[in-house]
């Protein structure tokens, strides 16, 4: 840890505790997105993290990237979320695959926080299939037009500029798909209603539809056909950033577990006294720094250029259901009271379960780590 | 009016120590109360123009602090770092900030922190203005630039005192005064990757170690150990009213209200 990632860790924490702490319940109650917050976010560059500098971003590792990740997900899930997506699976294809033009267009107002991205590739009958989408674009003139039914958008409700995953070549199975972005306010794009969702309820999380919607031949990214390649290459580098966030949230629940066991008492004693709990603090803080290790691992190969698939892949396998396993012993400490809107492990307990479904479910990364190690 | 401005700040220790003091990269921050002392040095470059350069002696673990100040804005970062400063009390610590100082004449401004999180003396900035033969203002809340001087409001005890200072000038910034900005992360990377922080030993401050360290210093920390409060939990007898009032009298009793 060098002393400028320990000085991300120390600014995006104390910013994250005096500005998003004080919120972080009600916003999940009310599922409402702190657009005031995510405003001075940007500000402070957390929408360009990885960003080249000369397209206005930070310019950072990946090390950075995924301590501040932990440290916003530490206080706010819904959050972490945000950011994390935006960064990775929304500006980084654009940054790795976009034009030169393409990059002056989006990347600036994108990496300074001034609009946001999203990423639509799921749709009712593609998730984990992701070849198997239906969504597509055709030539017309000038133009593409679109049409897609996209499903569980991350930002869905407040996305500026989204990379919709399409068919531009419906014959050619997986070889036919590409990304296209498509900016919100383009007639025929429609985003719908919000998800009423277990937990990450501050992220507005939506579907988005393209209706015949007219977008220039321009804003293809990539190639025609490259669809799949981007999204491998952005999911490869999504993953150590949900990694993180399941990491800051596992970290929050641990903080909040110890916290409360030291200070109820039960038979006469702090419960911290009691072996049982003991056991669990322990489990808690060994599976934590496990999984932290095993992203700032991913992080470090993917900074040095060295392959990092398959230690990113199962960083975040780990820890998703780490970030699980830990927020539901926090639950069970807090007993009773964990159960209730009254302490804050009730919503780390929420947020961490969908860790282990997106940007790949624990079930799909079983088997890409799978194939990696037998090598078939 | 372009100004020379220097900040003294410290790397402190963030954690409550055990049985010895260590400074180790972990457990140090940039000292909150020196924040608010960048930021009025930051807010008049912002509004003039010049250079502001913060100063901070401790160990070479310490010169993060000093880059987190470039994070923000600073132009110039200085560690005043060396064995012999070890051991220094306020006096010694003053003697050496001094000596740096006057190397980086012409200045027209020296700001400071009020205190210090962990050691929390107050001391050292009006010890370094004395040193430096500065006029000094403790608390200051606000100020007014003047060509050669600056009106500041200083706060203290209920009162609320307006001077006006000649420059070149000391002045210890009152931690409510302003909001401290945050670390941008394009400021973290700059200042990290591609800033410089200047070390200056002994030598280049022309000091002898007889001068700063223990051998400097007019006070000795003897020992030390955790102060423990005593709490009392108390509760009142009687109906809400007569709790009320048993309440009431006993605050006054303290001399906290009434």
């Amino acid at each position: 840890m060098s002393e400028k990632h320990r000085a991300v860790r120390r600014s995006v924490r104390a910013f994250c505790e005096r500005e998003v702490l004080p919120i972080a319940k009600d916003i999940d109650q009310e599922a409402r997105f702190p657009w005031e917050v995510v405003e001075k976010m940007g500000a402070l560059g957390y929408f360009g993290i990885q960003v080249p500098k000369e397209l206005g971003g930070a310019g950072m590792d990946s090390v950075s990237y995924v301590i501040a990740i932990e440290e916003i997900s530490r206080v706010c899930g819904s959050l972490g979320l945000c950011v994390t997506v935006h960064n990775s699976v929304a500006v980084y294809p654009i940054v790795a695959f976009g034009s030169d033009e393409q990059k002056q267009r989006w990347v600036p107002p994108l990496a300074r926080g001034e609009k946001l991205g999203a990423f639509c590739l799921t749709e009712p009958n593609a998730g984990s299939d992701a070849a198997a989408i239906e969504a597509t674009a055709m030539r017309s003139d000038a133009h593409y037009v679109v049409n897609a039914n996209k499903v569980l958008v991350t930002n869905g409700g407040v996305a500026d500029i989204c990379l919709v995953f399409v068919r531009t070549d419906p014959e050619a199975g997986r070889k036919g798909m590409s990304v296209i972005v498509a900016e919100r306010g383009t007639a025929g794009f429609v985003v719908g209603d919000l998800e009423d969702l277990c937990g990450m309820r501050a992220n507005p999380v939506s579907s988005i539809r393209l209706y015949d919607c007219r977008v220039p031949l321009e804003n293809l990214l990539g190639k025609e056909g490259m669809g799949l390649r981007i999204a491998l290459a952005a999911l490869d580098t999504g993953r150590i950033g949900i990694a993180a966030q399941a990491v800051g949230i596992a970290q929050a629940a641990l903080e909040e577990g110890v916290r409360y066991a030291k200070q109820r008492r039960q038979f006469g004693v702090p419960i911290a006294k009691h072996q049982a709990v003991q056991m669990m603090i322990a489990d808690m803080a060994t599976q934590v720094e496990a999984a932290r290790l095993m992203v700032y691992r991913a992080a470090v190969l993917r900074d040095h250029g060295k392959p990092f698939s398959q230690a990113s892949a199962m960083a975040k396998l780990n820890a998703s259901e780490v970030a699980s396993k830990v927020t539901d012993m926090a639950v069970q400490i807090h007993g009773g009271y964990g159960y209730s809107k009254s302490y804050p492990v009730e919503r780390y307990y929420r947020d961490a379960r969908v860790t282990r479904i997106y940007e790949g479910t624990s079930e799909i990364h079983r088997m890409v780590i799978a194939k990696n190690v037998l090598g078939s | 009016m372009e100004r020379h401005i220097i900040v003294c700040i410290k790397a402190v220790i963030a954690q409550v120590p055990g049985k010895r003091v260590v400074r180790a990269p972990d457990v140090l921050a940039l000292n909150p109360f020196d924040r608010p002392a960048l930021e009025v040095a930051l807010c008049m470059k912002e509004e003039g123009s010049g250079t502001v350069t913060a100063i901070s002696m401790g160990p070479e673990s310490a010169a993060f602090a000093l880059s987190e100040a470039m994070a923000i804005g600073v132009d110039r970062g200085i560690l005043v770092c060396d064995p012999a400063l070890a051991g220094s009390d306020t006096l010694a610590t003053s003697t050496a900030l001094a000596a740096a100082i006057r190397k980086l004449e012409p200045f027209d401004l020296v700001l400071f922190g009020t205190r210090t999180a962990d050691s929390d003396t107050g001391q050292v900035g009006p010890q370094t203005a004395v040193l430096l033969d500065l006029p000094l203002v403790t608390g200051v809340s606000s100020m007014e630039q003047k060509d050669a001087s600056l009106v500041v409001e200083r706060r203290a005890d209920g009162f609320q005192e307006n001077f006006e200072v000649s420059l070149p000038a000391a002045l210890t910034i009152h931690p409510g005064s302003v909001q401290p900005r945050d670390l941008g992360l394009s400021g973290i990377e700059r200042a990290f990757e591609e800033g410089t922080v200047d070390q200056w030993g002994l030598s280049e401050l022309g000091l002898s170690p007889d001068q700063v360290g223990w051998a400097g210093s007019a006070t000795l920390v003897a020992s030390w150990t955790r102060a423990i409060k005593e709490k009392k939990c108390e509760f009142l007898s009687g109906g809400a009213e007569e709790q009320a009032d048993e309440l009431v009298k006993r605050l006054v009793a303290l001399g906290l209200i009434g």
